[in-house]
């Protein structure tokens, strides 16, 4: 078997020994979508905060909870590093052969998966249950937009995991990730008429980019000026996590 | 001729978490030719596990070189994995996944076809007496069996150097000799097997050359003969006499033997010095009290070793 194969497989039997992990993922970003979206529908009904471009907040917060989705099944994938090292089997792993890389690559195939099954399930709620209206004809680009948003992130927290050795310290990080990144950016709300220096980290947030490429292949607004940098810097974003995670996992010892 | 395992002047230094550099190998060499079951033998601390986790390309020495079947870890680490299986001393296994995926996995991950990796698994399994438990999850077994998981996994696989960092600990002493007899039917077959050990007797029996290591030193290496020579003023006397008593063990007592171990009837003791002179002494004793039965033996490993660690810096 390929290695990536094999790591890939490796991930889906752990991953489904445990269905309920594998359901939250999955239920947490939809249970946003209708509670929090039909909550604020409601709400801002004729308000004009989200512009005249998207017909309504749920419109509005969808490619938002795509970015929720992949952020989450990344989130909870690299969690899976201290099961490894509680386990013993991390330090073997490192011995096996397959590059760092291939490793890394190996283990986001089972989360882009998952993520891809999300982002699907959040499309056919938002058009089926609250009658969005999206881009059918660039539903390609946004599952790659959702295959980059789940490496970039895996590998960011995967870096992170490597590199601590406790659980609770991971935990705290990600508690803080799920906080800054998400609220700090485009996905519940319109970073526009916010207060210059939000502005200024949001535009430097990483899922702001993910949010604002997928507003563009869902709902088909945005800057084309902008969003060729903010593609660019998503791909550049999964690199530079991709090598820093390797490295990570160079120095694991 | 490329030798299987290649160790030159191997140093490693960590630094502590408060900073100061900790020496972990201090220029350590030594050569394992291919078919050969070579112990690294040691206290904790030794730096035994650092050496094998250089050779196992999971952390890089500070300098030296490192070579397996001619590959550098460090420069060709994915070359010099496909050479070895490795059992580090943590125990390892995919808790929660079944023994059969744990076996199976391992092989895929080494590689394998799947046909080939079923097939193996089967034997494996059967050898290793887990053929019941294929489809329970290793998180419910016994901290034994799941080092018996970690040890059959090896032999899934074909690399021709297997890699043993302490690896009996923690297996039943029947599962320990059926695995130790496994090594040395891979070492005829060829395989090479480098093994650390804390285990005095694993090493002596199952190692054709051992090499002593303290403090990120090499002491000794050699042939257990070749150790015994370094040792070789020192033995062991067994003594059998009709009956014992407080003068008896008292002239014996005042030989001054490194060791005196008085048994009912029968006395060992464990000399440093002269064998001619202590002979000597002993046919006086056995004018008053005869001696019955007189064994003189070379040194264990045991003794090799407290008897090098007592003369190390």
């Amino acid at each position: 078997m390929r290695p990536i194969t094999a790591v890939f497989y490796r991930d889906y039997r752990q991953r489904m020994t445990n269905i309920g992990f594998v359901f939250w993922d999955l239920f947490v970003p939809l249970a946003y979508l209708m509670l929090f979206g039909l909550g604020f529908e409601r709400m801002m009904a004729g308000s004009s905060v989200i512009g005249d471009q998207i017909p309504g907040y749920t419109a509005f917060l969808l490619p938002g909870v795509l970015a929720m989705v992949t952020f989450t099944v990344a989130m909870n994938t690299s969690w899976g590093f201290f099961m490894d090292k509680d386990s013993g089997i991390f330090y073997e792993l490192l011995t096996y052969p397959i590059t760092r890389p291939q490793f890394l690559i190996g283990k986001i195939g089972f989360s882009v998966l998952l993520s891809v099954i999300g982002s699907l399930l959040a499309i056919v709620l938002g058009v089926v249950a609250l009658d969005i209206g999206i881009r059918w004809d660039l539903l390609p680009l946004t599952v790659v937009i959702v295959v980059a948003g789940t490496a970039s992130w895996f590998f960011l927290f995967s870096m992170v995991a490597i590199r601590l050795q406790r659980m609770d310290a991971f935990n705290t990080v990600t508690s803080a990730a799920y906080i800054l990144l998400m609220f700090m950016s485009p996905m519940f709300y319109p970073v526009v008429d916010l207060r210059a220096w939000f502005r200024t980290v949001a535009w430097l947030n990483p899922m702001t980019w993910q949010v604002d490429l997928l507003r563009v292949s869902m709902l088909g607004t945005g800057s084309a000026a902008t969003l060729w940098l903010e593609a660019a810097g998503l791909v550049g974003f999964a690199l530079a996590c991709l090598a820093l995670a390797s490295r990570a996992l160079n120095r694991a010892h | 001729m490329t030798h299987a395992i290649e160790i030159e002047d191997l140093r490693k230094t960590y630094r502590s978490k408060s900073g100061t550099p900790v020496l972990a190998l201090d220029g350590v060499s030594f050569q394992v030719p291919q078919g050969r079951i070579y112990g690294l033998l040691g206290p904790n601390g030794a730096g035994k596990s650092t050496l094998v986790k250089i050779i196992s390309t999971i952390t890089p020495a500070s300098s030296g070189r490192a070579a397996v079947r001619g590959f550098d870890v460090a420069r060709q680490p994915l070359e010099a994995r496909r050479q070895m299986a490795v059992v580090l001393q943590q125990a390892a296994a995919e808790n929660l996944l079944t023994v059969r995926d744990n076996l199976l996995i391992y092989a895929y991950l080494h590689g394998m076809a799947r046909s080939i990796a079923e097939k193996r698994m089967k034997a494996v399994a059967e050898e290793f007496e887990l053929g019941g438990r294929l489809r329970d999850t290793v998180q419910e077994l016994s901290i034994g069996t799941k080092r018996r998981i970690q040890v059959a996994k090896i032999f899934m696989l074909d690399a021709p150097i297997i890699i043993l960092d302490e690896a009996t600990t923690g297996m039943d002493p029947l599962m320990k000799r059926r695995v130790m007899d496994r090594l040395r039917a891979e070492a005829r077959k060829g395989r090479t097997i480098l093994l650390t050990t804390q285990v005095l007797s694993e090493a002596e029996e199952l190692c054709e050359t051992i090499m002593l290591i303290n403090r990120g030193r090499t002491m000794a290496s050699g042939t257990l003969l070749e150790l015994r020579k370094r040792t070789a003023h020192t033995f062991r006397v067994s003594l059998s006499f009709a009956q014992t008593n407080g003068e008896l063990i008292g002239r014996l007592e005042a030989l001054k033997p490194l060791e005196l171990q008085v048994n009912g009837s029968a006395a060992e003791l464990l000399f440093h010095g002269e064998e001619a002179s202590l002979l000597g002494k002993l046919a006086d004793i056995s004018r008053d009290t005869p001696i019955l039965q007189f064994e003189v033996r070379g040194p264990t490993l045991e003794e090799i070793f407290v008897s090098l660690m007592r003369d190390s810096p």
